[in-house]
């Protein structure tokens, strides 16, 4: 045999590769590896966090499929995040989304029907919150990951001591949160532009009747007799409950208030007590749950549901239905997610429902789903990005937080009815 | 003989093409145009290709993610029924007004301070810029942990000292205590930048001025009313310029303390601009909202380059 001149070597090594590269039309480091990203938000049960990479090392182990995750804080900047990366069609692969978030980004979500049809056969259906939230015009634009559903967080010890007896109805706050504040333990319900001001307000105001949107979804119903019951409700709650503080309250201020042995009742899913357990703070002991209140139209509960969405300007999109399978579809790997939570997280589907992770501790049984009216914002009204809109622009909060500081009920829904109007007009 | 000057020999040392490099590049018809070139790309890619954009934005009814379509000047007008935009207005004026007169009046005090004669003047001179390094974002959530209601080491001393009564003022939940404390961090912040500008005018006014006054007679006051704040005009105008851009342009003071609320209290334009363009995802509306005061601006910047070219000659 001829020996092979250097030359001629790379000259016909260089031609090979580059036939088959054209060939597969795939760059040789892709085909070698392929590489995810996950964009998710800090979770309120941090232990979650880490389990998420955890489980993300086994993932890759066992699919060769790299997986980078990403938080971002829950505290505002993920729509931001969310903007750039659609305008610039650049950035994660998977982003979480809450409550009705994927109905804004509708036109840039793949259809992840096929994922969501597999899981709910194992499952069952996801429930009514997800459904609201991630299914829009016959398909599945983001993948139910998790929920959070909200509760009432009070000081058991407290309320022993002074024999006030657990709340049931929105009334029965007002007659207890008085005896709470003369304790120097007010209620601590925020008043001020964030999400759990809002988790709270629409409760009340579904429970007393009251709604935003009509179910037509473009009739504005905030100016009724119900809202000025809810905003009368407020401005006593306001007056002889609470502390003018919840007016700059942040997402996390009602839970480092009752951690810190400030309020003796908060209305919040379970993240309070579960942080106040880790760090081992006094107060975590005296801790306690109940079930949301009811009002004259029945007791409703604000559920925050959370989604996996897939980016369509992702090239990965296989492998990032691969991630989310690994970690939804295998009922070890989504068990070991969700006790990671402590009950933060509680699983979406319905057979799911009593799950093991709700014995882990006795403060949980409020959390059992009986007869659970789960709503996410907006309700009754069928989610829409106008419904996020609306949430987004904290209009519901605003008009509380008018009222109880001098501006008149009926000049305040005025205002609400205003602003509301002109986003569905828009 | 007689010889050509093609005929002459380029020296070895010195290749062809770097001669002719060399001849360009003492030309100034192409040496100037090379080394205004790079920053030209700059402004291109930094500043008038997202001007632009934010424009074409501010006229359409784009939404993130979604085509969008020209609408003229609409977003401009139907901000003017959104009650949060005409609040975000007011709060503009009163928190740029409010903060440069601070300004103003502490940064002339704590330069004509700084330009005594002091111990240790260098490390004071240096300390003083210490607000306007550190990051502003980092800054301010050291002031939101001292308004906060429920840690707030500023009310925690008022009421230690007798000064008020428990539980203190509610900073960030009252609309005007609000708008008081992010006044409060833009002054802190933006003082060292007033200080170090007029303290550097100061230095440079001639000391015989001074001299002579003093032997005609001249006080304290006279001196400063005659000599001092008239020539430091021309520094005072471009420190209130500058400064007048910044802080109604600012947003990391609010957007950590307040958020822009309570109830939109204390919204500026880029605060609003981000609520309306990116939690909302009306790009086109908070585009507007952010260029509002756009126009307003270039009068001010024309009005005031005019002043000081006026000052200096």
């Amino acid at each position: 045999m001829e020996p092979l001149s250097r030359r001629a070597f790379l000259t016909s090594t260089a031609g090979a590769g580059l036939a088959g590269i054209l060939a597969a039309k795939v760059p040789p480091a892709r085909a070698q590896q392929r590489e995810i990203s996950y964009l998710c938000w800090n979770n309120f049960a941090p232990a979650s966090d880490k389990k998420l990479a955890e489980i993300g090392q086994r993932f890759t182990k066992d699919t060769g499929i790299k997986l980078k995750i990403d938080h971002v804080s829950h505290m505002g900047p993920q729509q931001a995040k969310y903007a750039s990366e659609v305008q610039t069609q650049a950035g994660h692969d998977m982003v979480e989304m809450r409550m009705h978030f994927p109905w804004l980004y509708e036109p840039q979500l793949v259809d992840v029907s096929d994922v969501v049809a597999e899981l709910e056969k194992k499952y069952g259906k996801a429930i009514s919150s997800a459904y609201e939230g991630a299914h829009m015009n016959g398909v599945w634009r983001a993948v139910p990951q998790y929920h959070g559903m909200f509760v009432a967080t009070y000081r058991e010890d407290l309320f022993k001591k002074a024999s006030l007896k657990v709340p049931d109805t929105w009334e029965d706050l007002y007659t207890v949160g008085k005896e709470l504040k003369k304790m120097g333990n007010p209620v601590g319900i925020p008043i001020s532009q964030n999400y759990d001001s809002i988790s709270t307000a629409s409760p009340v105001l579904w429970s007393f009747g009251g709604m935003e949107v009509d179910k037509d979804g473009k009739t504005v119903r905030i100016n009724s007799p119900a809202t000025v019951e809810t905003i009368e409700w407020y401005k006593k709650m306001f007056r002889d409950c609470m502390e003018p503080e919840v007016l700059s309250w942040s997402d996390s201020s009602n839970n480092e208030s009752i951690q810190q042995g400030k309020a003796g009742w908060i209305h919040n899913p379970v993240s309070a007590y579960i942080v106040a357990k880790q760090r081992k703070l006094v107060t975590a002991d005296g801790i306690n749950h109940h079930r949301s209140l009811a009002g004259p139209k029945g007791r409703h509960e604000t559920d925050v549901p959370r989604h996996i969405a897939i980016w369509k300007f992702s090239k990965n999109v296989d492998a990032s239905k691969e991630w989310i399978r690994y970690l939804l579809g295998k009922r070890e790997v989504y068990d070991e997610y969700i006790m990671s939570g402590d009950a933060f997280n509680l699983p979406i589907y319905d057979k799911l429902q009593d799950h093991p992770v709700l014995r882990t501790d006795p403060k949980y049984a409020a959390l059992r789903g009986e007869g659970v009216q789960y709503h996410t914002y907006g309700w009754p009204a069928p989610a829409s990005d106008k419904v996020q809109l609306i949430t987004n622009s904290y209009i519901l909060p605003n008009m509380i937080a008018k009222a109880v500081t001098g501006t008149s009920t009926k000049d305040s829904i005025a205002w609400a009815e205003t602003e509301m109007k002109k986003i569905l007009a828009g | 003989m007689a010889v050509r000057a093609d005929e002459i020999p380029v020296p070895r040392g010195r290749p062809r093409g770097t001669a002719r490099l060399s001849g360009w590049l003492d030309r100034e018809s192409i040496l100037g145009p090379v080394f205004v070139t790079p920053a030209l790309i700059l402004l291109v890619l930094l500043v008038a290709y997202p001007f632009v954009m934010a424009l074409y934005f501010s006229l359409s009814n784009a939404f993130i993610g979604r085509p969008s379509e020209f609408i003229g000047i609409r977003n401009y007008v139907r901000l003017w029924d959104s009650d949060a935009f005409r609040q975000t207005f007011q709060n503009a004026f009163v928190f740029t007004g409010i903060s440069i007169a601070f300004k103003l009046v502490l940064g002339i005090a704590l330069a004509l301070l700084l330009n005594e004669q002091l111990w240790f003047k260098r490390l004071i001179r240096g300390a003083v810029l210490l607000p306007w390094v550190i990051p502003t974002a980092l800054s301010t959530l050291g002031w939101w942990w001292m308004f906060n209601s429920l840690y707030s080491v500023v009310n925690w001393t008022g009421i230690a000292l007798g000064l008020m009564d428990p539980p203190g003022p509610n900073w960030l939940g009252q609309k005007y205590y609000a708008m008081a404390a992010v006044i409060t961090v833009n002054i802190w912040r933006g003082l060292p930048f007033f200080a170090i500008t007029i303290l550097a005018g100061l230095v440079a006014i001639p000391k015989e001025l001074y001299e002579a006054a003093e032997a005609d007679g001249a006080g304290a006051n006279a001196r400063f009313w005659l000599i001092t704040l008239p020539l430091l005009k021309p520094v005072l105008a471009i420190v209130i310029l500058f400064s007048t851009i910044f802080t109604f342009s600012d947003f990391n003071i609010v957007y950590v303390l307040t958020r822009g609320g309570p109830i939109n209290s204390t919204h500026l334009f880029a605060t609003l601009s981000r609520v309306v363009g990116i939690d909302t995802g009306r790009i086109g509306e908070g585009a507007a909202i952010s260029l509002y005061l756009f126009p307003l601006l270039v009068f001010v910047v024309w009005a005031q380059l005019r002043f000081v070219r006026k000052q200096a000659y």
